[in-house]
């Protein structure tokens, strides 16, 4: 009689990897293995929709039935590892970039990526954002070392392809856009966010993405300034503290500092 | 556990509700529908924004329950805390009048294998279930609901009846039980259990909510028939039978009408709690008739 562990990974191989030899021996007269059938096809199934969610401009590019070949094979490969599914296939973008399959669409990756920080911002938690008159506790001549928590919902993509312009031609189904579309055109540098409840994506020039950047990665102010190369740092700044976009601040570039203010 | 709790200490009224679904967000604020309890998914308001909204909104006008799917009461390697952490900030954030979750596993080896799959009926899964129990109890603080499965298959080492399983985890940790009426109808049409000596085996103070949902039936290839719980159509005849016989054993109790899939547009819902209302109203005068006798 196998132990409970046993039994579970004994259904985990025949659901997952479709090896029923670890379970037949459990199951009840008369039950086959294919009765196994039913519980993938609902796990399946269900993750499929998770990825459809997060992805659908993935799944518009691809096509329904090449999405749903690659979401089975990538669940196989990154089962979720927690049960709250709106955190399910992060990595997704990562599969994308080595899926033989899909190499004829270069750009599909950081689509991809795209698709998972306007996931992340639209699931965002609420957080109160930081404002700009709470830097006046910082001394003067500490305000260069000061460091910031981004907002939860900031997301931040530098990509090869201009793909803010193929996600927003693809789920408005606008094909002629998508096909006008100069794929050479060189990288774009995105900021993504959520603003009222919708997901905003913008393109930043290349300093004022590195600027920011810099900022919701951790560094200190001045050093972040280097980023900002002849644009006007503290305008950028303010800018960024009217959108909302940092939660908190530590005085002396701590970013353990950061986290527990807040 | 602190306090001494019976089967029917919650705040929502013995009366009908319907599960909500993010379809039916919109037009329940816009119709407020008449409806004395709803309940939700917890896991589908984990993360932030526009579905955690809308709950802050409806749960103003009516009760709500949490119904867990995902903590995995009979995982062989313990409770995933994190998941237990996400489940009680949902619950601080909401306040829910009933907490409620499943007797299955969906964990193994750290992967959540997204769905209810079934548990030996051993001792051996008792005791895990049982021990779980406690652990999710103490840590959210309250009394909780554990929900009777619906399976396809059975193993060859189970050696409890199913509903003396519910019995004892209810008898030992002092949890309540989510009696799902469509579960034990596709059980024991699956496994050629009788349904009437299921209801019987349940204790009736335990019971302190019920489900109702519909079904579909496949033929296999070996040329059985299986009734799969997929939460999308109406309730069956059969089912709604076997209602009425749960409220005559355990008297009125908080209804639920669960749709997952197809869901339909929030009237037929709503129709179908209705009928559910009728059966919680023939059950109370008879009671009351009984009792007057």
């Amino acid at each position: 009689m196998p132990t409970l562990l046993e039994l579970q990974r004994a259904m985990r191989a025949s659901i997952v990897e479709g090896d029923p030899a670890g379970i037949v021996g459990s199951l009840a007269d008369g039950i086959g293995p294919d009765r196994l059938d039913i519980y993938r096809n609902t796990i399946f199934s269900g993750l499929i929709r998770a990825l459809r969610l997060a992805y659908p401009a993935i799944e518009h590019l691809v096509g329904r039935e090449f999405f749903e070949c690659a979401a089975d094979i990538f669940i196989r490969e990154h089962l979720p590892r927690a049960a709250y599914l709106g955190q399910y296939g992060g990595v997704f973008s990562e599969f994308l970039h080595h899926f033989a399959p899909a190499a004829s669409l270069p750009y599909l990756a950081d689509v991809a990526r795209l698709e998972w920080a306007v996931n992340g911002a639209l699931h965002a938690p609420d957080v109160r954002p930081l404002e700009l008159r709470e830097l006046a506790e910082i001394a003067r001549e500490n305000q260069c070392d000061v460091s910031f928590q981004p907002h939860p919902s900031v997301g931040m993509l530098r990509a090869e392809y201009p793909v803010d312009d193929v996600w927003r031609a693809v789920l408005a189904g606008d094909d002629q856009a998508l096909a006008a579309l100069d794929l050479a055109s060189g990288p774009v540098f995105l900021l993504i966010e959520s603003t009222k409840g919708d997901v905003e994506v913008t393109r930043l020039r290349e300093a004022e993405w590195s600027f920011l950047n810099a900022l919701c990665s951790g560094e200190p102010l001045l050093s972040a300034m280097h980023f900002a190369a002849d644009l006007d740092a503290a305008s950028l700044l303010a800018q960024h503290f009217a959108a909302g976009r940092f939660t908190a601040f530590a005085p002396h570039a701590d970013r353990e500092e950061a986290g527990a203010a807040a | 556990m602190s306090s001494v709790m019976t089967g029917r200490d919650s705040l929502i009224p013995a009366k009908a509700g319907i599960g909500l679904r993010f379809q039916h967000h919109q037009a329940v604020l816009d119709v407020r529908p008449d409806v004395a309890w709803m309940e939700v998914h917890t896991e589908n308001y984990m993360g932030g924004g526009t579905s955690l909204h809308y709950l802050d909104a409806i749960r103003r006008n009516v009760p709500i329950s949490l119904h867990g799917v995902g903590l995995s009461l009979g995982s062989a390697e313990g409770l995933d805390p994190a998941h237990l952490a996400r489940i009680k900030a949902v619950a601080e954030r909401i306040e829910p009048s009933l907490m409620s979750e499943h007797i299955a596993w969906s964990v193994i080896d750290g992967n959540y294998l997204a769905d209810l799959l079934p548990l030996p009926m051993t001792e051996e899964a008792l005791d895990v279930v049982c021990r779980h129990v406690d652990q999710m109890q103490s840590f959210l603080n309250r009394r909780m609901l554990v929900e009777n499965p619906s399976t396809y298959i059975t193993f060859r080492h189970s050696t409890i009846p199913e509903w003396e399983f519910m019995a004892a985890v209810a008898a030992r940790t002092g949890c309540g039980i989510l009696c799902d009426v469509n579960n034990i109808y596709v059980s024991c049409q699956n496994h050629g259990w009788d349904a009437s000596t299921y209801l019987a085996g349940l204790p009736p103070a335990a019971i302190g909510e019920i489900h109702l949902a519909g079904h579909a039936v496949r033929e296999l290839a070996d040329g059985r028939t299986l009734r799969i719980d997929d939460h999308g159509s109406s309730v069956v005849p059969e089912v709604w039978a076997l209602y009425q016989q749960a409220l005559a054993i355990f008297g009125t109790v908080p209804t639920l009408i669960e749709w997952d899939n197809n869901v339909p547009p929030l009237e037929k819902l709503l129709e179908e709690a209705r009928l559910a209302a009728g059966f919680i109203a023939v059950a109370e005068r008879e009671s009351e008739h009984a009792n007057a006798a």
